[in-house]
């Protein structure tokens, strides 16, 4: 659906379902330079399951209009303006990559609109290296090309999908060529920038899960181990053979873990 | 680059991970209609495409899906499904992008098909195409209307081996908000990557260069995913609630897939023109080694035309290769390692000679396919046209004497014996 925040158009998927606020919805939060499309098989699983599902495309990602939020914070009051704008008290966070930064930050700073969350291949910061800042600012192109084969484990790779006949690298490649141009370096820098990550981990008492891609070379394993025992959670899947990109690799694996994991009103 | 396997690796490897439980090392050829769901809640998680797996071998099968996903990775597309033939293929792309009311731009020299399907089949339902000359870029512009749905053509067309360049009729369809299809049959990705250079779907016939042994027939469509289909309202059946998928709005739920989604969940499902996993795997084992023989077919190619264009029984040879030929740097530029195997050539003695030619010929195969690891011969003079008057050959492009020769993978040596002794048949039968 299209919604209007401060003056500008941006665009939420429903999970292919009619949106109808009951108990706190799933928010699903994408990663850097990523969009909706990336939780295409979690927030049809749960929609279809009569969750109420909004995964929103950030300004100048996806669908959305507006300029590139340039930092975490700025982020997070986007995605609670949008809960605002959809007259949503609270909600259940899954947050991919860059978006589990987005989604701790709105459990320190907001801790009344957040009741769970979930953080899905992330850490406490993500130190993106100066070189692919660099890349994404002048040759963007390159700099996709590289997150698409660093994110991807084995099955991307091997261009082995779950869905008959789709192609992970080259659906991820035109995904991300489809944000608009400095969408994905506002990312990458916001994500550099970020420091808060421990001080929020500490101070948030909503529960919350970590899953952990087992073959993540964008934000290894120890990284979100660490990120687990900071947030003093025991709610870890570790999802064997899989890469950065598991919502789309691994999708069954990721959604029985989140299942298990929220609540339904 | 996204640091993928090259070519060869995909050709062997992609789309197909062993099974943990059998680790069978070829891809096993699933030869089932159905597959049994766990529970309930599986049946309608398959049905509402929120997991992986298969229904029904009509929408999709294990083995067909390895197929498409290695065909997918090799024309670096973001997806593709696979029909029971390339005519069954080009059907459902124009059923995914087109209605009653819309049109096609079309290239006027290709495959003869291709041409009565737009030309006598679709416009009994409403659908109306303007055929321009495929080496004519600013034909295409001057043809595309508000109402047109695709811009269509054959790389290397056949029978006429005339090129279209496929960088700038993509560039003028899309500054038109409309989408390049291509046919490329004849080049396959070996030789040339349309999505690469222009081309937002391509379709294959894989009966063709891709299966290469002549064994079973098949066709693909790949969806390059680098069209955005909602840049106009030109494409409802795309950015509007989609009739047969709970009325989901496929472009806003599937992003660069949404075409290849139509494709399986109208095309496949509605219409059902589905490849068997037999031949999916025959094709398969083709591929595997896809480049080694269009070098083959390439090298063949070279030493038959250098044959030919010296031998006296020969009035005109045509191939993109030949410097003579109007679209010489244009293939040069798209195909530096070649542009095909397909020869068209003419043979003194007009239709006579051509059917002397055609019944003496014992190495090469009379037939009409191409792209086989055998060399294939026909005269549409004397076979396939021979009901038409010259005239009306002419206005299909084509000419009384002509021979098309597809070039197989034989020691050339016994090719050349074998149009060698074919040729002086020929001869003698028009003196």
């Amino acid at each position: 659906m299209k919604i209007n925040i401060n003056n500008e158009v941006i665009f939420a998927s429903t999970g292919g379902r009619a949106f109808e606020i009951k108990g706190h919805p799933l928010w699903f939060i994408h990663g850097s330079g990523q969009s909706h499309l990336s939780f295409i098989l979690q927030g049809r699983f749960f929609a279809n399951r009569g969750w109420p599902v909004i995964s929103a495309d950030m300004p100048s990602h996806g669908l959305s209009s507006g300029a590139p939020l340039a930092t975490i914070e700025a982020m997070s009051d986007w995605q609670i303006a949008l809960m605002d704008e959809l007259g949503i008290e609270k909600v259940q966070i899954i947050g991919h990559s860059q978006g589990g930064l987005i989604g701790l930050d709105m459990a320190y700073r907001y801790p009344d609109r957040v009741s769970q969350l979930s953080l899905v291949a992330t850490a406490l910061s993500i130190p993106v290296n100066s070189n692919l800042i660099e890349m994404a600012k002048n040759k963007e192109q390159s700099a996709i090309d590289a997150m698409i084969d660093w994110g991807h484990g084995p099955e991307g790779h091997n261009h082995d999908n779950t869905m008959p006949g789709q192609n992970h690298l080259n659906f991820g490649v035109q995904l991300m060529a489809a944000n608009k141009l400095g969408a994905l370096h506002a990312d990458l820098k916001a994500c550099v920038d970020y420091t808060n990550g421990h001080i929020a981990a500490d101070n948030i008492s909503c529960p919350s899960q970590i899953i952990i891609a087992q073959k993540d070379k964008m934000t290894p394993m120890k990284f979100g181990l660490k990120a687990a025992e900071a947030l003093n959670t025991n709610n870890i899947t570790v999802i064997e053979n899989a890469g950065h990109m598991l919502p789309s690799e691994h999708p069954e694996e990721v959604n029985r873990a989140l299942r298990t994991f929220f609540t339904k009103s | 680059m996204t640091g993928d396997y090259k070519f060869d690796t995909l050709s062997l490897h992609a789309g197909f991970t062993p099974d943990e439980r059998h680790g069978s090392a070829a891809v096993p050829i699933h030869q089932t209609t159905s597959y049994v769901f766990k529970n309930s809640e599986h049946a309608a998680a398959l049905y509402n495409l929120e997991i992986g797996g298969h229904l029904y071998s009509r929408i999709s099968n294990p083995t067909v899906a390895v197929l498409e996903q290695r065909v997918a990775a090799l024309d670096e597309g973001i997806g593709a499904v696979a029909t029971s033939s390339g005519m069954a293929a080009l059907f459902v792309t124009v059923l995914a992008l087109c209605s009653a009311g819309d049109h096609i731009v079309s290239s006027s020299q290709m495959y003869g098909a291709n041409i009565n399907l737009f030309q006598h089949t679709l416009s009994r339902y409403g659908i109306t195409t303007t055929f321009v000359a495929p080496n004519d870029p600013e034909a295409f512009a001057e043809a595309i209307q508000p109402n047109t749905k695709m811009v269509f053509g054959e790389v290397i067309g056949n029978p006429g081996l005339d090129i279209m360049d496929i960088t700038r009729v993509g560039k003028i369809a899309n500054d038109a908000g409309v989408p390049l299809v291509i046919d490329a049959t004849f080049n396959t990705p070996y030789l040339l990557k349309p999505l690469k250079n222009g081309a937002n779907i391509v379709i294959h016939s894989l009966t063709k260069w891709m299966g290469g042994h002549g064994v079973a027939l098949g066709g693909i469509v790949v969806d390059g995913g680098n069209f955005d289909w909602g840049q106009n309202d030109r494409f409802p059946t795309l950015t509007e609630s989609h009739f047969g998928f709970q009325g989901v709005n496929l472009y806003e739920e599937f992003g660069p897939a949404a075409f290849i989604n139509r494709v399986r969940t109208e095309g496949m499902y509605n219409v059902g023109p589905c490849l068997s996993p037999t031949n999916a795997f025959h094709l398969m084992q083709g591929i595997e080694t896809l480049s080694l023989r269009m070098d083959r077919h390439i090298e063949n190619t070279k030493k038959m035309l250098a044959f030919l264009s010296s031998h006296e029984s020969i009035s005109w040879i045509k191939h993109p290769t030949l410097p003579e030929h109007p679209d010489y740097e244009v293939a040069k530029r798209l195909m530096p390692k070649g542009a095909g195997s397909v020869i068209a050539c003419g043979l003194k003695g007009g239709r006579e000679a051509g059917q002397s030619f055609i019944e003496s010929v014992q190495v090469a195969s009379h037939l009409a396919n191409v792209g086989d690891a055998k060399t294939l011969v026909i005269h549409p003079g004397s076979t396939t046209q021979s009901h038409l008057s010259p005239e009306a050959m002419k206005a299909a492009g084509l000419t009384d004497d002509m021979l098309r020769i597809s070039v197989g993978l034989e020691d050339f040596d016994d090719l050349k014996s074998d149009f060698e002794q074919a040729l002086k048949r020929a001869s003698k039968a028009r003196s």
